[in-house]
């Protein structure tokens, strides 16, 4: 069974070249309330690598990152 | 952007310890020498494109002889307000910073005009160290060089995701090459070309269809070349990025490192790098560029003019060119593959900076400075006719699609590579 997680903030990074994903959503947490939850989606696959890096040098949480076939899905709580 | 972790009386410490140690004679005759003449104000696009004296790179250089004689000159020390009257040095700190990351790309297109040749890129350079030391550098720049440490931190984390991302793209490679046999190897021992890429796939699946098609010897590495500490000019961050990709050199034994198409990539690696090291790199470093340009010459890559028909221009990067003496390469591998190739004017030595330079291509807040400030990039477009804008820089990609938006340009903007692929014969 999985859990569903539920998102505060959505936005579409489709289409975007990396580091631009990284940009925005750096932007958009900084933006959201402390344990606030940000969904995005990407289709550069850099962003398998660049978003689990950012993530852990800035210390927020990656609650999940997917790929749904050329769609990459992923969560991120503000941890601060 | 502003640390609050530094008090406001460790930024003086810190600023004036910073320009003491970076500010040499041959800085400081150049901050001397510079007599306000203002010949170098319209080679500025800033200026071009919104004209004000702060735009003018001898009011930047003119913001920074003030904290220096503040900090150092004798009178300065006593007088401070003589040398800004009603501002303090914490304001003219603040102030610098963002002039040096908002309002200069280090495009280096002043220092020509200039007749001392005043580098106001150095001087702007040395204020960008003093303010990502004090705190006031974008906060993005700051991510970006720490993500980059961070991937090489936790290397054996992500290397398992960084294979099969790229056991997807070579199955694309494949699909384009019609051939189960293309391959993109990852930290293949005995390589000739260490390839370093982007994080992006836009510099890994068309790179490897030409060294397929061109039967190289090659690797890809595991890092990606950006080096956002070099915009920072944060010395000890940059040096460390960048020996991730020599490290990996050597163990693979290669003979040369290749540069994806990315400007600040090809000069940090190619002049800094070895300046870095105290001792020159032990294998070759070129930009991928000119190695199409050899495949092309040599006739390992076969392409066809007649598949790209649009108007089709160059925009130079001026890290590539002015500051990395890359002008022809590209320029013969696009006559290759387009058939109505036209020149923007100015170009090659002389061209202007895009606007996105430097960094600034990624700090959200500024992105009205930037757009406003490649205007005359845009008019420059439009008058060529051309329909598709190649660039060999990312940095410059991201601008020029931004500002076909906001000038309403109708452009395709495309790599010299991606180019290459769509003429193959």
């Amino acid at each position: 069974m999985t859990l569903e997680i539920k998102s505060d903030q959505t936005i579409n990074l489709e289409g975007l070249l990396c580091p631009i994903p990284v940009v925005k959503v750096s932007q958009a947490i900084k933006n959201m309330a402390v344990g606030g939850v940000l969904e995005a989606t990407a289709t550069d696959p850099g962003v398998l690598l660049d978003i689990p890096a950012w993530v852990k040098s800035t210390g927020n949480e990656l609650l999940s990152i997917k790929k749904e076939d050329k769609l990459i899905r992923f969560f991120i709580k503000r941890t601060k | 952007m502003n640390s609050p972790t530094k008090t406001k009386q460790n930024k003086l410490i810190i600023a004036k310890e910073m320009l003491g140690n970076l500010v040499d004679r041959r800085v400081l005759t150049a901050l001397e020498v510079c007599v306000r003449c203002g010949i170098c104000t319209e080679s500025c696009h800033y200026y071009q494109s919104n004209p004000k004296i702060e735009h003018t790179p001898y009011y930047r250089a003119e913001l920074v002889r003030r904290l220096y004689r503040r900090f150092f000159d004798p009178v300065g020390r006593v007088f401070p307000q003589w040398f800004g009257a009603g501002e303090t040095t914490e304001d003219l700190l603040s102030k610098l910073a963002e002039t040096a990351f908002s309002s200069c790309t280090l495009c280096q297109r002043c220092t020509l005009a200039c007749p001392f040749g005043v580098e106001t890129a150095e001087i702007m350079r040395i204020t960008r160290s003093v303010a990502t030391a004090t705190g006031n550098a974008p906060d993005i720049l700051v991510e970006l060089a720490n993500a980059a440490i961070a991937k090489e931190e936790n290397a054996e984390l992500f290397r398992d995701i960084y294979l099969d991302q790229i056991k997807d793209l070579e199955k694309e490679v494949q699909d384009i090459l019609g051939s189960s046999k293309a391959r993109i190897p990852v930290g293949e021992k005995g390589a000739r070309m260490l390839y370093v890429p982007l994080a992006g796939a836009h510099t890994i699946v068309p790179q490897a269809v030409l060294f397929n098609i061109a039967q190289e010897s090659w690797t890809l590495g595991m890092f990606e070349a950006s080096n956002y500490a070099v915009f920072l000019a944060d010395g000890v961050k940059a040096k460390h990025i960048a020996e991730r990709i020599t490290k990996e050199a050597e163990q693979v034994k290669a003979k040369e490192i290749i540069i994806a198409e990315c400007g600040h990539a090809y000069t940090t690696m190619r002049w800094d790098v070895p300046k870095w090291r105290g001792s020159p790199l032990p294998f070759k470093v070129r930009s991928i560029i000119e190695v199409l340009d050899e495949y092309v010459r040599e006739g390992r890559l076969h392409l066809d003019s007649a598949q790209n028909s649009q108007p089709t221009t160059y925009h130079d990067s001026c890290n590539l060119g002015r500051k990395g003496g890359i002008f022809e390469e590209p320029r013969r591998v696009i006559r290759a593959a387009a058939s109505d190739y036209r020149e923007m004017t100015p170009n090659r030595l002389h061209s202007y900076c895009c606007g996105g330079g430097s960094g600034l291509v990624a700090v959200e807040e500024w992105a009205d400075i930037r757009l406003q400030a490649g205007k005359l990039k845009a008019e420059q477009i439009r008058q060529t006719g051309a329909k598709i804008v190649v660039t060999s820089c990312d940095n410059c990609r991201h601008q020029i699609k931004e500002l076909s938006e906001r000038h309403d340009l109708g452009i395709e903007v495309t790599s010299v590579s991606e180019l290459a692929v769509k003429s193959l014969a």
